[in-house]
């Protein structure tokens, strides 16, 4: 038995535009353990989005292979998918991504929902997750009434609520000041320090430092998957 | 996930768009409106006619020289028919053995009715009748008493008169014994009739009953004096022979020829509800089609809008998406929004439609109708909330199954 969450082998990713092939993934394999605080760098076009994707089960590899815990996710059908982003994966976006007309409580509920939990024990897990960020005071606020970096804690705080086995961070600080940023980046490392995996999807230097294991993708292949030694505490 | 969360979302997503759910929701409501007014009209007039008409008695039947009620038939043809002669009425009497429930009567409109100074205005129906008029008809006497045989026999100048006669000429005070004059005869009034409202618009109670003998001295001329001749059958089991034997007497009378066709006419009561009742089923065929038609039309504006609302909530479907919400769910949340709007819409007809056919009746028990009771179509209600849920489940699907079926990388890129 390992610890490893995500095995992936020969992952390739093939898009038919008109008449020409594009090779989004050409090639990729990579394992990523229990309690790992990991950066996808690479610049536009390197196929970082791509692998976000299929990490996050939002889409299935035109060949290769991906073993989610145990499970085959390159053979699931949308259902099955569905399935496992609810239970496994909490999503963070650039954009927060909360619903406009529910209060920050029912956006952090919602996973919940999907998951078909009864309302009272939704409602105890929501607030003990939007504690956790430190917003339990503006729970009741709609998205709307909060500031970017208070949006980006209510998704964050989506992104906990179901415990998944990692938390797919996507540029998360992409659309927030360099200070709210920094108090986003303490938030995630006090998660990875708290027990969780964390996999940040990022083109920013200043973000991918804070992470222990940065891989670096260029033209739909990996081209290093280091220890960055200097992990940034903050 | 139960189906209340589902409700609140879908109204939640109705008030974000006043506007356009409110035109959607108008068009439905149209439909229904159509729908319940017709038929709730419809079901209150028939209820209401079914009433007048049974006050001619059951088990009835009534000799005409022509139809009550004409329905595209050769007028022309009619009018040369010959008049059903007062001997040849008293003849049918004598000769008639399966009823001995015969009346006699005939009635000629525009008279004016005086009494001392007061006068009516020229509209009061004049009616000929005789001693078992009341018995035959479920007319009935409030004050006074009936017209006896030998009054008759004898054409004795005596009068029952209407209440609106009453109250014009003796402001509705007990008048039996007093004297009114029509065209310089005088009567004795001797009974006054039971108030019975009127059909849409003629009054019943317009009207003064005298000897039919009286009626035909000095009230007939050559082309009213076809009398009507009303029987009534002993029992509902007596009423189709009691038909036959009048027929076959009517026939010998007028000397119709064994290969021609009757010329009289004979009505039975039912047969009278059911000339209505093909009527009112022609309006409501009409107000059926033109409701249904208005529920299609705002069924594919249902579609519409559902179409426009996942197109404008894409993004918000691919974050449902990404966290986990399954295919079926997004399925089951756009159904539930799509048949919440057709409810609402549909709602808004039903309670138009209910306080109109309400209003008519009540506008028509004011003015000429005081009897009719309003009906409230609980069948039509009904099916119009099922309607409204098969139009919602018929014109959400496709949209719903757009929604469901959106990839959730390329949603949550829709900007």
């Amino acid at each position: 038995m390992n610890t490893n969450i995500i095995e992936i082998a020969d992952l390739v990713k093939r898009y038919e535009m008109g008449h020409e092939e594009v090779f989004a993934l050409r090639n990729v394999s990579l394992t990523l353990g229990k309690n790992e605080y990991v950066a996808i760098m690479g610049p536009s076009g390197s196929g970082k989005s791509t692998l976000m994707n299929m990490l996050g089960c939002l889409d299935t590899p035109t060949s290769g292979t991906y073993f989610f815990n145990g499970a085959n996710v390159s053979e699931m059908d949308d259902d099955d998918l569905a399935a496992i982003r609810n239970k496994e994966i909490g999503f963070v976006f650039q954009t927060f991504n909360l619903l406009p007309r529910a209060t920050a409580l029912q956006n952090v509920e919602l996973p919940l929902v999907y998951a078909g939990l009864k309302s009272e024990e939704r409602r105890k897990r929501a607030i003990e997750a939007i504690t956790r960020v430190g917003l339990a005071d503006r729970m009741d606020h709609r998205p709307n009434e909060l500031s970017g970096g208070q949006r980006q804690r209510v998704a964050i705080a989506r992104a906990l609520v179901t415990a998944p086995s990692i938390i797919l961070a996507d540029e998360p600080t992409g659309n927030l000041d360099s200070k709210t940023g920094q108090d986003i980046m303490r938030l995630f490392g006090d998660l990875w320090r708290g027990g969780n995996t964390v996999i940040l999807v990022t083109h920013e230097e200043d973000v991918a430092r804070h992470a222990h294991r940065i891989i670096r993708l260029r033209d739909g292949l990996i081209e290093s998957d280091e220890i960055n030694p200097n992990a940034t505490s903050v | 996930m139960n189906i209340f969360e589902s409700i609140t979302i879908a109204l939640d997503a109705v008030r974000s768009q006043k506007l356009r759910s409110s035109l959607t929701l108008l068009s439905i409501g149209i439909g229904v409106f159509a729908i319940i007014a017709s038929t709730s009209i419809t079901n209150t007039l028939q209820q209401a006619v079914n009433g007048q008409l049974a006050d001619l008695g059951e088990n009835s039947i009534l000799i005409q020289r022509t139809p009550t009620i004409v329905f595209g038939t050769n007028w022309a043809k009619m009018r040369r028919r010959k008049n059903i002669t007062y001997d040849q009425a008293l003849q049918f009497r004598d000769r008639m053995t399966n009823t001995k429930l015969i009346t006699i009567s005939n009635t000629s409109p525009g008279y004016t009715i005086k009494a001392g100074q007061e006068s009516t205005n020229p509209t009061v129906s004049l009616i000929g009748i005789d001693d078992l008029y009341f018995t035959v008809n479920v007319t009935t006497i409030a004050d006074g008493r009936p017209v006896t045989e030998s009054e008759v026999a004898l054409s004795r100048n005596v009068a029952i008169l209407g209440t609106d006669i009453v109250n014009t000429l003796f402001n509705g005070e007990p008048c039996v014994g007093r004297t009114v004059t029509i065209r310089n005869q005088e009567f004795t009034v001797i009974g006054i009739l039971e108030a019975k409202g009127g059909v849409i618009g003629e009054s019943q109670d317009n009207r003064v009953l005298i000897p039919i003998t009286v009626f035909n001295k000095y009230y007939t001329s050559e082309w009213d004096a076809s009398v009507d001749i009303s029987l009534k059958a002993e029992s509902k089991f007596q009423l189709e022979a009691t038909q036959d034997e009048a027929v076959g007497i009517m026939r010998s009378l007028r000397k119709v020829k064994p290969w021609e066709d009757n010329n009289f006419e004979l009505d039975r009561n039912d047969a009278l509800t059911g000339q209505f009742s093909g009527f009112s089923t022609a309006l409501l065929v009409v107000a059926w089609i033109s409701g249904l038609g208005a529920l299609v039309a705002a069924g594919i504006g249902i579609m519409n809008m559902m179409l426009v609302s996942v197109k404008e909530r894409t993004r918000e479907i691919g974050v449902r998406k990404a966290l986990g919400a399954r295919k079926a769910w997004i399925v089951r949340q756009f159904l539930i929004e799509s048949i919440t709007l057709c409810q609402l819409g549909g709602l808004t007809g039903m309670i138009g439609g209910l306080s109109t056919s309400w209003a008519v009746t009540e506008i028509l028990r004011y003015n000429n109708m005081p009897t009719i009771v309003y009906v409230l179509p609980w069948g039509t209600v009904i099916f119009s909330i099922v309607i409204c849920t098969i139009i919602g489940i018929g014109f959400g699907l496709y949209p719903a199954w757009r929604a469901a079926n959106l990839d959730p990388i390329e949603a949550l890129r829709y900007e």
